[in-house]
């Protein structure tokens, strides 16, 4: 093995722990850490399955609520993501100096940056896997898509959680972080596909979505999670996703790099 | 075994950084051998910090060579921070977990594990009478305690160098003392210890040499005995002005007793203080202000 492929090897070593000392800070505190993420998907069910979905008119051969399925285990990616890397990234950052601490060690920007796209995937991977299962549960997904929702989860955590960390670079005080929530992630939410199909709405609005990655993620959610036109949609949104994932990743790179190495 | 004296742990040659337009060191050289003590002193703002960040590679130098024992932290950091132990200004201990886990948990950063882990651990919580709160949260210890753990954590590598800044500010005397019974016993043992500090009295004490840096360069560099017997040789007697003290005091200084006790016979002021001058005094001299917590 090479010097070059031991570093790199020690690096990613190195990122995995970053990761992992994350999960072991949130799950000293889980039930509260968990709480949102899950509180509100189930509301979203209990809310469209059994109330306010029988008013509203049923999409093709799907009711409401299986409609806005997939959309609810994508919306638990994105925003256990976007939190994480947003409020999250920040407190460690700015008050709790863990990143300072970290880069007394072996541990350098690289591996902390790193360590947060893992951190970020997988916390995103994860709480959509579990909603979905939950969803397949009440009849309202399909089982068979639940092989693709851990990755679908990934690429929304990598790609919103990389925002979340994106705005730590611009926000001056942790306060701040409220717009980023009003003119990014909620227009994003709203107009992703999750509450009514796309093609219902204004046509330059249409065209918009397209940069939203929370738009493509909702695109293979329910592609996934309904079972229909799985490979196009992957192809077309899941390609979209990952490349929009690689943007903004390289994006925050730049952004915060400087940040943890002056 | 102790490492040759002659070894150089640390070199830095004409280092210079710039954030923007605004130049923070300019131009800085020193060396540190192996098993001394070096301190680096200087008003808040001189730059101390920021060498102290290029030393362990957190901070990209602009200009200048540096190698820390044998590594350029600019291109080595990873493999440098192996060896290296730092404790920062800050405490930074996850407040979640216990004292024994925040331990446990940089062990892991360190590719330490297992019983190797467990023991150095708890051999290091011992040493700064930290065991009893092992199982304690971080949130139920006292400033002194978590200072004390943040030091014993910078140890666990086992460290050739470690960089102390500012290590004792706003302990309690007890504290101090203890920190600078460890850092002394880990100089016998050969620990190569690079200080900052804003208590003269501490570098005085614990200082084989030390470097004084004021807005980014080096003043002066020598022993503190050495530096206080040319700069300011003899006594400093203090007076205040008037009766307020909050006015602000006068100092003056005499080669010896005799001086003073002559102007005393003429008829002089008697002082608040007389006492033999150290490295505050030198401070004064070559900074122009009194290094306080709060300058």
């Amino acid at each position: 093995m090479t010097n070059r492929l031991q570093v790199a090897a020690q690096s990613l070593r190195l990122s995995g722990l970053v990761a992992l000392r994350h999960w072991t800070i949130f799950r000293r505190d889980f039930f509260a850490n968990v709480s949102p993420t899950l509180v509100d998907p189930f509301l979203y069910v209990l809310v469209f399955g059994t109330w306010l979905g029988t008013q509203v008119q049923s999409f093709g051969p799907r009711s409401y609520l299986e409609f806005m399925a997939p959309g609810i285990a994508a919306m638990t990616a994105l925003f256990t993501a976007f939190f994480e890397g947003s409020y999250g990234f920040y407190v460690r950052l700015e008050y709790e100096h863990v990143f300072k601490a970290l880069m007394t060690t072996p541990v350098g920007p690289r591996e902390i940056l790193m360590g947060e796209l893992i951190w970020l995937g997988s916390k995103g991977a994860i709480m959509a896997t579990f909603v979905s299962v939950v969803l397949v549960l009440l009849g309202v997904a399909k089982p068979q898509g639940l092989v693709l929702v851990p990755l679908m989860g990934l690429l929304i955590g990598v790609s919103c959680g990389s925002v979340g960390l994106l705005a730590c670079t611009y926000v001056k005080n942790i306060n701040q972080f409220q717009s980023i929530y009003a003119w990014i992630i909620s227009p994003m939410f709203f107009v992703s596909g999750m509450f009514a199909p796309t093609a219902s709405m204004p046509p330059l609005v249409q065209k918009l979505c397209w940069l939203s990655p929370f738009y493509h993620g909702v695109q293979i959610a329910q592609a996934t999670l309904w079972s229909e036109h799985v490979l196009s949609a992957w192809l077309i949104h899941g390609g979209l996703l990952t490349l929009m994932s690689g943007l903004l990743t390289a994006w925050m790179w730049r952004r915060i790099y400087p940040r943890l190495y002056g | 075994m102790n490492p040759s004296h002659d070894e150089t742990i640390v070199d830095i040659r004409g280092l210079g950084k710039t954030y923007g337009s605004a130049e923070v060191l300019s131009d800085v050289s020193f060396a540190i051998k192996a098993g001394e003590c070096f301190g680096l002193l200087g008003p808040n703002g001189a730059g101390k910090s920021t060498i102290i960040k290029v030393i362990y590679g957190v901070v990209a130098r602009s200009r200048g060579d540096l190698q820390v024992m044998g590594f350029d932290p600019q291109v080595d950091a990873m493999e440098l921070r192996r060896h290296l132990g730092v404790v920062m200004q800050e405490d930074a201990l996850d407040e979640a977990m216990t004292v024994r886990n925040n331990m446990m948990m940089f062990c892991r950063f360190h590719n330490l594990k297992g019983a190797e882990a467990a023991k150095r651990v708890d051999a290091l919580l011992e040493s700064m009478s930290l065991s009893v709160k092992a199982h304690a949260r971080i949130s139920a210890l006292s400033g002194g305690m978590r200072r004390r753990l943040a030091f014993v954590r910078s140890l666990l590598s086992q460290p050739k160098l470690l960089i102390l800044d500012e290590p004792t500010t706003g302990l309690d005397p007890a504290v101090r003392h203890a920190l600078w019974d460890k850092i002394r016993e880990l100089k016998r043992g050969g620990t190569t210890i690079l200080l900052t500090t804003h208590y003269m009295d501490e570098a005085e004490l614990l200082c084989d040499r030390l470097v004084v840096i004021d807005q980014g360069r080096v003043n002066i560099q020598g022993q503190p005995r050495h530096l206080i017997d040319e700069l300011c040789p003899g006594y400093v007697a203090v007076f205040s002005q008037g009766t307020d003290l909050a006015a602000g005091a006068i100092r003056r200084e005499y080669a010896t007793l005799d001086a003073y006790t002559l102007e005393l016979k003429r008829g002089a002021m008697a002082p608040h203080v007389l006492r033999p001058a150290n490295l505050e005094d030198v401070f004064l001299k070559l900074t122009g202000r009194v290094l306080k917590e709060n300058d």
